[in-house]
Parts: C-alpha cells; structure tokens; sequence
C-alpha cells in the first residue's frame, strides 16, 4: 500500500509493526528515500471511528473514516485526506498534466487555446455550478495539448477538461 | 388552538408553512414548534429525507427536477399550504423570499404573509429604484449611474459613458442581484466589457434579469449593516448593527456584532439612517438595511434586504430577541412589544458560514457524503444547520453546511470559542472551508479588527492552504485504521462498542434520537 497526502502527489510506503495489538511505525519512505519520522504509536479506541495516536507520548483522539480509497482524519483540530494507492499504480492524471472538471457544470468561457503557453495558476476556463462562476486554474504551467469541451457544453465531475503539455 | 402569545392579534394563525429548505427552514420550523404553531415543510425528491422535513409537524412534496418546478414554484406552494391547511407562509431568505408577486399571492389566497408588503419588496428588491428611493428620503448612496440600454442598442457605448462619469474602479451590479452574484469589480477600462458580460450573465442565470448598474467602488471599506424591526402599527426599532466585512467575491464569510470599529455616535446615526429607510417604505416586518463604512467614517446605503438574513443569529444572542418569534409576532398583526431603549449589546457575537468548499483550489464548490459530522457543543455555541451525518452534498443548492456562532463577553473571547469550536467540528466526507476559517481568524488584520471587505482579494496565498503536518502522524494513522480493520465495518454499526452514542438501549422509550449524555 502507497499513501499520499491530499492534493499532493508525492508517494509514501509506511512500515508499522503490530506490537500487542498497538500499531508502531518503524519506517516511513518516498522515491526509496527514508523520511525521518517522529516517535509514533497507534492503538484503538473504545469507538470503531476513533483511534489514540500516541505521538512522542503525547496521547491524541484521531477521528478517522473511510471513503473510496481515502481515509479523513481529524487530528488536533484540523481535518486531513490520506489516500490509498495500491503500490506501482500510475500516479493521479493531474501529474500527467491534464486539468479534471471538479465538479458537475457548464463551460462558459474557455481563455486560451491548444498549443498556448500557460504559467501555474493561469485561468484556463469559467464553469458555472450553483448558480456561480468558477475559474478553473491550470495546475502546473506547461503548453495546452488539448481542449476537450466547448462552451455551453455540460461536464460530469471528472471529466477531463485540458490536458497540459510540458 | 391559537398560542397565548398572539392574544389579541388582528391575523392570528396556528400554523405556518416554511417555503424554503435547509438551515432555514429547519430554524423556522423549530421556532414555530416553540411557539406552539403547526410547522409545516415542502420538499422536492432530493430533500424528501432532509433534516428541515423532519424538523416539521408536516410536510407536502412537490413534484419536479428543478427548483422552478419545486422550491420556486408559486402555485405549488400555494397549493400545499391550502392542501395542508396552513394559515402563514413565512419564505425563509433566497428563493421566493424577496419576490412581490409571491408576497402578493400569499396574500390574496386569504394566507398571513410573513415579510413586509409587496410593495416594500418591489421597491427595496429592484436596486435602481431603492437608490432612488433613498435619495428622495435623503439617504447618502454610493455614486453611481443606471444604464438604460435599449434593445437592441450597442449597450458598450452607454456602458463605458457611464463608467466615464462614475470613474474608476467601479463596480457592476445586477439590478435584481443579491448574495455577491451578478457583481464585477472592474479596475480598468479594457476590462470593462468582458466584466459587464460576466456580471450581466451570472444575473440572468441566478435572476432572470440581466440589468446592471455602474457604481463607484469604494475601496478599503467595510460592510456593515443594521437590523430592524417595524411592526405594522408604525412602531419600528432597529437591533444594533452586524459587521460582516470578512468576505470573498461578495459572499460573506464571517459576521460579527458589534462591529469593532462603530463608535456610539456612528452606530445611532446609521440605526436612525436604517429606519428612515425602512419608513420611507412602510416597512413591516424583520428587515436589514446594509451599507458601506468607508475609512472617513462616512456611510453610504447599499441595499434593504426585505427578508430574514442569513446572519440573523448573532444579532439574537447579544440583544437576547428572538428575530424569526419576532416575525410571527408583526406578522400576526401585534404591536412591537420592545422599544428601542430596550435594546442593549450584551456581549460579543461572531459567525462563521461553514461552506463545502476547497480553499487550497480557489474555493471550488466540493461534493461527497458526511460520513462523520459532529458539532461541537459547549457553552456560548450554537449551530444552525440543515445538515446530519450521512447526508450527502450536491452541487444542486447552496454550498453552505452551517453556521457556527459564538457569543462571549468580549471580542476576544468570542475568537477564542470560535477558534476551539472550529476545531472541535469534525465533518468527514466532504472538502470544508474549517480549517481556512481557523487562519484567518488568526491573521493580525481580522484579530485586531482592521479588515475591509477587499482583505481576502489580496491576502496571501499562503492563507488558503492548510498548514503543514509531518506526514509521519497521518500515515501512521491512516496504516493503522487500514490495519485495524475499521473500513470493514459498515456504517453506523459497531461490533466493539455496545453503548453507542445515541441508541442507549434497544427499545429503551427514554432514549433521545442524536443526543448523547455522556
């Protein structure tokens, strides 16, 4: 199993050993790097969306539940998403540079063209859901492959939108 | 039987329907049920098991897919609350709230209309003609023009005329806007057209209207507004003002009162500017007049809204008045029990909008089930919410999951509960605004009070990404519940833990439903 962090793409391989039925992390890597860790130990809780994380013996309530492929967190005050990859499995398609509707909508304003160059955060189109207009930003600067919709067209949430070249 | 509160009313009435859904109208129906008056929801297929439908005595479905066919869809309203035998209609804020032909409608079906008089909402809902309005009752507006397009006319020309005259940096408004849609900053001229179409677009979407107006934009200023209460005898009072200058593209995020920056002399002026206002219409009803606090101290009227507002509750926590009580009370015909020298601020009140949305992506709207949502409860809190855990977040209404309010005795204090209840909200499932709202109460500017309504429009984009966390405590957390099994037990069923929160006993006829006494 693969964790990754979020939106951020980068990978993780975590090593825990079942000590007494406390889970200890021994190891954590990326890129076959080893990431320093902290001293980290995880036990259950009483409630089945609970668990104690006992960092450098400090005991925190973690909420925890599962959706699709990712676990939700909340942790001393602040919410995380840690998803589950199956180890080897391609990286999300946003690092392969194409640009996915992230929500349902309609496309009402496409600002640039195939073979452009764009810079990160650059407004590519305007969707419209709940009634409001949204800019969708290009995730990484690059040159537009493709432009796969035209205005007026209706989106599924995940449907590919641009693809972005290097 | 009639409630002993409306003795003596000219319109008594035992029950009321709530047109609306959501937060609303499960805060309504839960003032009716205080009050003693029959609650009664409407819902359409996406809502048959929302909260606000089991908030009510009773309910009527209407059928369709969209919301004309449904939550804006007058005849059917009326013909629920005729079908349910409902005596009131109270319209919530958005939808048909601020719609005068509906008021008229209510009305003319013999059915008490909870809100001022269509012609109040006519005159008040169109922007052009509540500036005109105000200008007449020598109410200071905000320099502007209307621009009166024929059809068919090159509407550029007249356009950047007008902009001319108003000068840079204007704002464009939808005649029939509200709530930040239809409504474009522009900076400058060249982007003018692409500004104008945008704004003019979104208005005939969101209001079937696309007429805009050009007004000067006032920078570094702040939004505040006064809340009034007018009964229909022409008594009329005003509850103090709300700030609610921490917004982002006109919607606003977080409301407080008092405001920290009105003096005593400021908030009388504009509580008395208020109610000439609202006089100059007849005003009836709970109702807000909003403007702009420019740096000078200078207040200009922006708009009336002629409706309940979203950001009602702070107002009833520091003066202790039960606004929607209130509306029931004018509405039944009874004469304001209060006056103004009743009123006093007793304390500090803040609201944070919950909103499913991503900060770190520009705020895109987010969609997902709660699959855990749990509110914090202590002292000096309250959440107004139309949401449960299980429910599951569309795309098809309003982003906005709850509101969280505090009340304290200082501004201080009140952030400081804000900040641990913001904390002790645990929504999973869904992509929240909780952890933004935790950072920007902290920025210096929001803490010491200062922020102006352009504050997120040049905050830093550090401020819309959550912090850091050693990736070594989420995964370790992540791999343990993985490891422990916890995803393989279904929802709501627990095979560890036998007293669960809620259920107590099975069959136990003491137990309370979503209440846990620990």
């Amino acid at each position: 199993m693969e964790w990754s962090i979020g939106d951020n793409n980068k990978r993780y391989t975590a090593n825990l050993v079942d000590k007494d039925g406390i889970f200890v992390m021994n190891s954590l890597n990326s890129n076959e790097e080893k990431i320093p860790i902290s001293e980290i130990s995880v036990s259950r809780d009483s409630k089945n969306d609970r668990l104690w994380a006992n960092i450098l013996g400090i005991p925190s309530l973690a909420h925890v539940t599962k959706v699709g492929e990712s676990w939700w967190i909340h942790l001393d005050g602040r919410i995380h998403v840690i998803n589950s990859h199956e180890i080897g499995s391609s990286k999300s398609k946003k690092s392969e540079g194409s640009l996915v509707a992230p929500m349902p909508g309609t496309i009402i304003e496409i600002l640039v063209k195939a073979g452009q160059r764009v810079r990160e955060g650059q407004i590519l189109m305007t969707m419209e859901a709940m009634k409001m207009e949204h800019k969708i930003q290009a995730p990484k600067a690059g040159e537009i492959v493709s432009i796969n919709h035209k205005v007026g067209q209706r989106v599924d949430m995940g449907s590919i939108l641009i693809e972005i070249g290097e | 039987m009639t409630p002993d509160w409306m003795e003596g009313a000219l319109k008594p009435f035992n029950s009321v329907l709530v047109a609306n859904r959501g937060e609303i109208a499960v805060r309504i129906l839960q003032a009716a049920r205080e009050s003693g008056l029959r609650g009664i929801a409407i819902y359409s297929d996406s809502d048959a098991k929302s909260l606000h439908v089991e908030s009510a005595d009773d309910c009527v479905y209407l059928s369709g897919d969209t919301l004309s066919e449904t939550y804006l869809n007058m005849d059917a309203i009326i013909h629920a609350a005729q079908s349910s035998g409902a005596e009131a209609i109270h319209p919530g804020y958005g939808f048909l709230s601020e719609r005068s032909d509906f008021a008229q409608i209510v009305i003319d079906s013999g059915l008490v209309w909870i809100g001022p008089t269509p012609e109040s909402i006519e005159i008040m809902g169109d922007k052009i003609s509540a500036r005109n309005k105000m200008i007449d009752s020598g109410v200071q507006v905000i320099p502007g023009e209307d621009l009166i397009i024929g059809p068919g006319e090159d509407y550029i020309e007249s356009l950047a005329a007008a902009a001319a005259r108003v000068g840079y940096p204007l704002l464009l408004k939808a005649s029939a806007g509200g709530g930040g849609k239809g409504m474009r900053a522009v900076y400058e001229p060249k982007l003018l057209k692409s500004q104008y179409e945008a704004a003019s677009r979104e208005a005939s979407t969101a209001f079937g209207d696309g007429t805009v107006y050009v007004e000067r934009l006032l920078s570094k200023s702040r939004h505040i507004e006064i809340q009034v209460l007018c009964d229909e005898k022409g008594n009329s009072i005003h509850l103090n003002e709300r700030d609610c200058s921490l917004q982002r593209r006109h919607q606003k995020i977080i409301e407080e009162t008092p405001s920290p920056v009105l003096s005593d002399a400021i908030r009388q002026s504009m509580g008395q500017t208020a109610l000439i206002a609202a006089n100059s219409v007849n005003y009836v009803g709970a109702g807000t007049v909003e403007f702009l606090l420019s740096p000078k101290g200078e207040f200009f009227f922006l708009e009336m809204n002629t409706r309940l507002q979203v950001e009602h509750p702070i107002t009833e926590l520091t003066t202790g008045i039960d606004i929607v009580q209130k509306q029931f009370e004018i509405a039944a015909g009874l004469q304001l029990n209060i006056n103004q020298d009743d009123i006093s601020i007793n304390g500090h009140a803040i609201e944070a909008r919950i909103y499913a949305e991503n900060p770190s992506t520009g705020f895109l709207p987010a969609t997902g089930l709660l699959s855990k949502w749990k509110v914090p409860t202590s002292p000096g809190v309250r959440i107004d919410s139309g949401f449960r855990e299980g429910d599951e977040i569309t795309v098809d209404f309003d982003p906005m999951l709850a509101k969280l309010i505090v009340h304290a005795p200082t501004r201080k204090a009140a952030l400081r509960r804000l900040d641990m209840a913001l904390s002790e909200f645990i929504i999973l499932g869904v992509i929240t605004n909780l952890g933004f709202l935790r950072d920007v109460i902290k920025e210096k500017v929001f803490y010491s009070g200062q922020i102006t309504t352009d504050f997120l429009d040049n905050a830093p984009n550090s401020l819309f990404s959550e912090p850091a966390v050693d990736p070594s405590h989420l995964i370790a957390i992540a791999a343990a519940a993985q490891k422990f099994g916890l995803n393989r037990q279904s929802y709501g069923q627990s095979n560890i833990d036998i007293s669960d929160e809620y259920n107590g006993h099975p069959g136990d006829p003491f137990r309370t439903l979503s209440k846990s006494f620990p």
